[in-house]
């Protein structure tokens, strides 16, 4: 086995929490509002519904190859060579999605706090310790986790609470006021994010118990879904359907508190939330490409490829987008559709060819 | 010191050059040497006293310490008989009362003359003929060689080739003081000394158990310093016992003059600025450690007794905790891991702050340092780390100087480094300000953890200059990826917070009843996991009626 180390299914949770919402948190409830408007957090409810089904095949997937992660079971599923070259497409992506959150990464961070400093500093900067973090394997990434995402989660919710003043209950109406389609139009990001716990197919054989594995996947859903709605419902409340405009309703929410002129705009807390979450979430599929590689490579051991796919990382990063705009772009249109080829057709349709074919050592 | 350390880098050659100072004074190279041309050092005693005498005389050769009283057992045969000892690790009233005292005088006069010969002396005086309270014996030389070391006084018989080891240990040693490292309010007051004996009778005396077992052991070539590994049986995992006894068995090292050089030597990560074991002087401490499953190692010699494992959460627990109301100790708690952060970052906190995020200031606060800085010459890292330096400078001298010039060195230290360099403009009155509350928060956590904070602020300091907020928080990460990766002696060093272990949770950034906490920690204590009783939380008494 590539990793030696075990995780229990409560650290598999926070993982999975991690691996969704660290990014997305500052970002998505904008996305969904652009075409929802004030109705976003029905866009929330909807993608959280329609992300269910995205976990069940995950889980399904990895209770059906036990003991395998998704690079080595579609070569079971689809045979040497096309199996082969189905995971190296599910790498190019980890490395993918995972450049391209080394851009938002260090864009966001020189946006808003280090004009100054140049991009590529801060990439380097957080793949390196990315890179440490990876090359201590995936319990030390388990335990960090462990101990910052309730930090980053408690954070959260207290810049809400502290914002509680500048919220009103009427921005919600009308309620519905979006037709069906906009709502769904809104969901779509939102899906293709929480549709990340396919990554967690990566992560299945390396639980500390198998039998939890779909509970364990399939509650992660709802947690997640709940953050977002709670975030949306939170922004809607402060800034009205306008923070569709907004690139990180959750910053403006940081910026407009002052309570009795003693907390005042506590900006530091996000920016601090953004450096340990973006860097977890980061950790997580840097570590998922680097494992799938040497799995797909037939190594003994994943640690030498960590400085090579750092790299790799790193030019990506820089290569992904132009700018920001582009970038923003990229998200908002072009992403959700690559994004849900890559965690719903795809899986789904290995899961139905493994259960057409009778695959499979651990069929219910 | 560096050569010390590049010996027990090569075991192999440690034999040639540490044991010389061994050969003057016997020990193990008896056992070398032992040829066919070397009786004077065979390993065992010969029936000849002469002999013997002789053979320790040529050991002891220069050692004016060593005492060789030769006395006669007078009876109708004159028996020849040694005592030897060294003068001032032994008992003197002991040796002189009860050893020479009844052996020369009494036992001579109350016994019939006639029962006693040459032959049966040597039993006669063991099973007669000492009033002592201790006594083994022995046919070994390097046994005798030990025992006289150790403060013990050796009776040889003249005719019988086997030595009466009696003990009579007795040495000037500190008395019992309170802990100078740790103190508290409420609790025992007490705290080791040098003598390992007294240490394992304190513990002892809090621990009146069969199970607590003091294992002894001797570490050091040429020093034969005396070890003793301490654990409770049923509680400790029999895994740990064995592998701090490995790994305690492993060391081969000239000399152990205090529980740091065998700390250095078992500990999981050597190249790791976090301590992974922990040391004490408080027996209570010890004790609880031990309670809770731990494995304690006490070295002869020194007051700082070792504990395995060490976790990172120990560096906020006190043993007052435990002693005073359980809610005012977690509010204390949470208190030392505000200090615990503030020790580490406050200083790169407030560079990022005033270098990169004012807006992060209320602007009146804002206004102020910067009117603070305005003469100031040196941008805010070079000022605050100056202002570090001379605070550790300020620390490293009270600790080292000479007691009589302490109030010369403390006046001269508050009024030039403090106000005389705000004033002269050199800096300002708030990184004064920031430095004094880092250095008085470092001081609320365990002394040893502090030693890591006080390091680990100078390179955080830098990556504030640097980078700012990011820098810091990006320097943290690295140390909790670092800390979570660490493991002592088994047992992950951020347990129970990575990985979590929600029932450990009790004892942490709180510290529950001692109703509540009916468990040992998850992972030390698990082989006897339970501590009390359930349903132990007192009610008053029901009224009846109905």
């Amino acid at each position: 086995m590539l990793e030696g180390g075990k995780i229990s299914s409560g650290q598999a949770v926070f993982l999975n929490i991690t691996m969704i919402i660290a990014t997305a948190m500052l970002a998505v409830p904008a996305i969904a509002a652009v075409h929802a408007r004030q109705d976003a957090w029905l866009s929330m409810l909807l993608a959280t519904l329609l992300a269910l089904p995205i976990a069940w095949v995950t889980a399904s997937l990895g209770t059906l190859f036990p003991g395998k992660t998704l690079v080595e079971y579609t070569e079971d599923i689809l045979g040497k060579w096309p199996g082969k070259l189905l995971g190296l497409l599910y790498l190019l992506w980890f490395i993918h999605i995972c450049s391209i959150m080394i851009r938002e990464y260090g864009n966001f961070l020189i946006d808003v706090f280090m004009p100054e400093t140049p991009l590529i500093v801060i990439n380097i900067l957080g793949a390196a310790l990315a890179a440490y973090t990876v090359k201590n394997g995936l319990e030390v990434l388990a335990r960090v986790n462990q101990i910052f995402l309730p930090i980053i989660l408690i954070s959260v919710i207290l810049i809400f609470l502290l914002a509680l003043p500048e919220m009103k209950l009427e921005r919600f109406l009308p309620v519905f006021e979006a037709e069906t389609v906009k709502i769904f139009k809104g969901a779509i990001v939102p899906w293709g994010w929480m549709g990340e716990i396919i990554t967690f197919a990566m992560l299945i054989p390396f639980l500390a118990q198998p039998g939890q594995t779909r509970h364990t996947a399939v509650i992660t859903i709802p947690l997640v879904g709940l953050f977002f709605t709670l975030l949306a419902v939170a922004s809607v409340a402060v800034f009205g359907p306008v923070f569709s405009n907004m690139n990180f309703p959750v910053l403006n929410a940081a910026r407009v508190i002052n309570i009795a002129n003693f907390i005042d705009r506590p900006e530091p807390i996000i920016m601090a939330i953004w450096i340990i979450g973006g860097l977890l979430k980061i950790s997580i599929f840097y570590y998922v490409s680097v494992l799938g590689f040497a799995q797909w490579l037939n190594l003994k051991d994943y640690r030498p490829l960590v400085l090579p796919v750092g790299v790799i990382l790193i030019a990506l990063s820089i290569a992904v987008a132009e700018n920001m705009l582009e970038l923003t772009h990229f998200l908002g249109n072009v992403s959700p559709y690559e994004l849900l080829t890559f965690e719903l057709v795809i899986p789904l349709t290995l899961l139905l060819i493994a259960l057409v074919r009778r695959q499979g050592g651990n069929r219910q | 010191m560096a050569a010390f350390f590049n010996k027990f880098r090569r075991p192999r050659r440690l034999n040639t050059p540490v044991q010389k100072p061994v050969n003057s004074s016997g020990g193990q190279n008896s056992q070398r040497q032992s040829g066919p041309g070397h009786t004077s050092q065979s390993r065992t005693l010969s029936s000849d006293i002469e002999d013997n005498l002789r053979s320790l005389k040529e050991i002891f050769n220069q050692c004016n310490d060593i005492i060789f009283r030769e006395f006669l057992f007078a009876q109708r045969e004159h028996i020849k008989l040694a005592l030897i000892y060294i003068d001032g690790l032994t008992d003197k009233s002991q040796v002189s009362d009860q050893i020479m005292r009844t052996l020369s005088l009494e036992v001579p006069t109350a016994t019939d003359k006639a029962a006693i010969t040459k032959e049966n002396a040597w039993h006669y005086i063991k099973m007669r003929g000492l009033c002592v309270h201790q006594l083994q014996e022995s046919q070994k030389l390097e046994d005798v060689i030990n025992a006289i070391l150790s403060g013990d006084s050796i009776l040889l018989v003249d005719g019988h080739a086997t030595a009466l080891i009696v003990g009579s240990r007795g040495w000037a040693a500190r008395s019992i003081e309170e802990s100078k490292t740790e103190t508290v309010v409420r609790g025992p007051r007490e705290s080791f000394v040098e003598t390992l004996r007294t240490n394992t009778s304190m513990l002892r005396r809090k621990i009146k158990n069969p199970n607590l077992k003091i294992e002894a052991l001797q570490l050091g070539e040429v020093t034969k310093t005396d070890i003793a590994v301490i654990y409770i049986k049923g509680i400790a995992s029999d895994g740990l016992v064995q592998e701090v006894k490995n790994r305690l068995s492993k060391i081969k090292i000239d000399a152990v003059l205090e529980s740091g050089y065998i700390e250095e030597l078992i500990r999981d990560h050597p190249f790791s600025v976090f301590p992974t074991l922990s040391h004490t002087d408080r027996p209570d401490r010890v004790a609880a450690n031990l309670l809770e499953g731990r494995v304690a190692i006490m070295v002869d010699g020194t007051p700082m007794v070792l504990v395995a494992p060490y976790l990172f959460i120990e560096a906020i627990q006190t043993p007052e905790d435990y002693y005073e109301q359980s809610f005012f100790m977690s509010g204390v708690r949470m208190l030392r891991i505000i200090s615990m952060v503030i020790a580490l970052t406050l200083p790169s906190l407030y560079i990022a702050i005033v270098s990169f995020h004012h807006e992060m200031l209320p602007t009146p606060l804002l206004l102020s340092i910067a009117a603070q800085r305005e003469a100031v010459p040196f941008p805010v890292f070079v000022e605050a780390l100056l202002m570090e330096l001379a605070f550790e400078i300020i620390r490293e001298a009270g600790i080292r100087l000479p007691r009589d010039v302490g109030q010369a060195v403390s006046i001269v230290a508050a009024l030039i480094i403090g106000q005389a360099a705000v004033q002269a403009g050199l800096v300002a009155g708030a990184t004064i300000i920031v430095v004094a509350l880092t250095a008085m928060a470092s001081f609320t956590v365990y002394y040893s953890g502090s030693f890591t904070f006080r390091l680990l602020r100078f390179p955080l300091m830098f990556l504030a200059a640097s980078f700012g907020l990011f820098g810091i928080v990006g320097g943290v990460i690295a140390m909790v990826v670092h800390m979570a990766s660490l493991r002592s002696f088994g047992v992950p060093y951020l347990a129970p917070l990575g990985p979590v272990i929600t029932e450990d949770l009790k004892d942490s950034a709180v510290r529950a009843p001692w109703w509540a906490m009916r468990k040992r920690p998850h992972l030390i204590g698990q082989n006897n996991p339970q501590r009390e009783a359930p349903g132990m939380q007192p009610r008053p008494p029901q009224p009846k009626n109905k």
